[in-house]
Parts: structure tokens; C-alpha cells; sequence
């Protein structure tokens, strides 16, 4: 069982929200030792080239959570315009969009949106938005393979 | 026990701190500008500290522009009419139950005699909780309305 002493009480309600109301298609589920890092699993969603897949993510709420933003990145690897080579994620709500109205909740949402609706003309990953753009057939192509050999996808 | 939390955390999140930044010389420029914010802040004796915003904090130059911009912005939010919490009914017909009664940033329920701070916008926060996000950014959490915009162009904000 974590250790909720000395947590803010907001993390302590978002955690026990995330697991009785998980998000369709999303897992998150905080570290036994650690109740602000969060083991998080998000299913490449259904007509998207990640389709099929199974993405690690790792989530942390910084000290100053929730007036910062998560930290959050993907561990498995990805062919995504918007995903770097780290896992690190070109996201406006991660970075100077954050809003302390956001939550967990909201921020894997949009991560799970940002699969659906990859956005090439905001790269973080300059040689796969090129692809996305000059030739998306082949993009799309390499994000299932991507998919299929890194994230258990068909 | 609370430092073995805290240096696990560090430890999980080297990757991603690197990520942001990556220069460990902005990293030290970032804390040496909070430490030599704080004296500032002391004497605004009412006030919990506050993190300047981490954007463009660069050298000794900057960091006297930050203190400058900390005062304005102190000086700014206190305009901003506060009150003591006097129960979540009178507004009850717009928005729902929950978002009147709790406030969003820490998502706790006003209490009834909770200092809060009225937005232009009509939303209401704990005092201490929206008082510590304006000093990062002049915007209504949840509508994202800025503060004030009268304000905001006479107050250097940017």
C-alpha cells in the first residue's frame, strides 16, 4: 500500500479517482514507494496507426504539483511526431498551457488524443513530422511497424 | 522517511529533468534567482513565498528584473477583492453543486469562513491557492480568462 502521509490531499483524491474510475483505454497506478510517480499504461487507440498497441508511460507530480505540470514521458518506443527519442511529448498542456484545473486525469487524455491526432506542424521529433508531411502513406506505415515491434501491437 | 521519498523522486525523474532543460548552469542560475528573490518576499509579511516563473531567469540582471516584476505582480493581485467563504449556495443555479463548493486548485471544499479571492471572471479559489498560481501566470485556472486586462497593460506582466 503507498504511503499517502505528507501527500496534499489533492493527490491523495486524484489517485483514489484515477483507480475507481479509471479512463477507458488508460491505466495509471501510482509506485508502491512512491505515490507521486505513477506506472501508466495507455492503449493505442482504435483507428490510429498505434492502434493494437500497449504504451508505457512513467508519470511524476513534481513538489510543486498542481502548480506545475506532471512530468510525464513514454517509455516505449514510438513513431510519433510529436514524441522524441526519449519519450519526452511536445504537448502545450504539459509545458506553459498548464492550468492547475487540470488533472492526471486530463493530461493522459490529451496524451491519448495526441495518439489519435498526431500534429507534424508542432514536431519534437524533426525527422519523423518531415515524413508525416511529405510523405504520410510511409509515416503511417513505420508508426504500425513501430507499433507491432515495440508495443506488442498486430 | 520523507528523504528517502524525496531522493527516490529526484532519482525517477533525472531523465525527464534533463529533458526540460538539460543545462545544469540554468538549472543553478533558476535556484540562486529564488534564494535572492526571497528577501523580498519577507517583507511582504502576509504572503506565503512564491516561486518567481521559471522562464528567462538568466544572470543577476534578470534576477533584479524578476524581484521588480514580483513586487508589480503582489502589488497587482491584491487588487483582486477577497472574502471569507459564506456557503456555495447563492450562485447554485449556473454551474453544478461541485465546482461551486470545492476549490479546483486544491480540491478541497470551502469551508465556511475560508478566506477566498474572487476572479473578474466570477470563479472563486482559496485565497492561498490562487494567490501562489498568479504569481506563475495572471489567468483563471479554469477559463483561462486573464485577470485583468486593464491591468494587465499597465503592469509590466510579460
Amino acid at each position: 500500500m503507498t504511503d499517502t502521509a505528507g501527500l496534499p490531499r489533492r493527490i491523495v483524491k486524484e489517485t483514489q479517482r484515477l483507480m475507481a474510475e479509471p479512463v477507458p483505454g488508460i491505466s495509471a497506478i501510482a509506485d508502491e514507494s512512491n505515490a507521486r510517480y505513477f506506472h501508466v499504461v495507455v492503449a493505442g487507440p482504435d483507428g490510429s496507426p498505434f492502434e493494437g498497441g500497449v504504451f508505457k508511460l512513467e508519470l511524476f507530480l513534481p513538489e510543486e504539483y498542481p502548480m506545475s505540470a506532471p512530468k510525464v514521458r513514454f517509455l516505449t518506443k514510438i513513431f510519433h511526431p510529436n514524441v522524441d527519442k526519449l519519450g519526452r511529448i511536445c504537448l502545450d498542456i504539459l509545458k506553459d498551457k498548464w492550468s492547475p484545473a487540470l488533472q492526471i486525469r486530463t493530461v493522459l487524455l490529451s496524451i491519448q488524443a495526441l495518439l489519435s491526432a498526431p500534429n507534424p506542424d508542432d514536431p519534437l521529433q524533426n525527422d519523423v513530422a518531415e515524413l508525416w508531411k511529405v510523405n504520410e502513406a510511409e509515416a503511417l506505415r513505420n508508426a504500425r511497424e513501430w507499433t507491432r515491434l515495440y508495443a506488442g501491437g498486430n | 522517511m520523507g528523504n528517502c521519498l524525496k531522493s527516490q523522486g529526484s532519482d525517477d525523474i533525472s531523465l525527464l529533468q534533463g529533458g526540460s532543460d538539460g543545462n545544469p548552469a540554468h538549472q543553478q542560475s533558476r535556484s540562486e534567482s529564488y534564494s535572492s528573490a526571497s528577501p523580498m518576499n519577507e517583507s511582504q509579511d502576509h504572503l506565503p513565498f512564491y516561486y518567481p516563473p521559471p522562464e528567462g531567469s538568466h544572470g543577476n540582471q534578470v534576477n533584479e528584473e524578476n524581484q521588480i516584476r514580483i513586487a508589480k505582480r503582489i502589488g497587482l493581485i491584491q487588487n483582486l477583492p477577497t472574502g471569507l467563504y459564506d456557503g456555495c449556495k447563492k450562485n447554485q443555479e449556473s454551474v453544478s453543486l461541485d465546482s461551486i463548493c470545492t476549490c479546483i486548485i486544491c480540491m478541497v471544499e470551502f469551508a465556511l469562513e475560508d478566506p477566498v479571492r474572487y476572479l473578474p471572471c466570477m470563479h472563486t479559489y482559496h485565497k492561498k491557492c490562487i494567490d501562489d498560481w498568479l504569481m506563475r501566470r495572471l489567468a483563471c485556472p479554469s477559463c483561462l480568462e486573464p485577470v485583468d486586462a486593464a491591468l494587465l497593460s499597465t503592469f509590466d506582466t510579460s
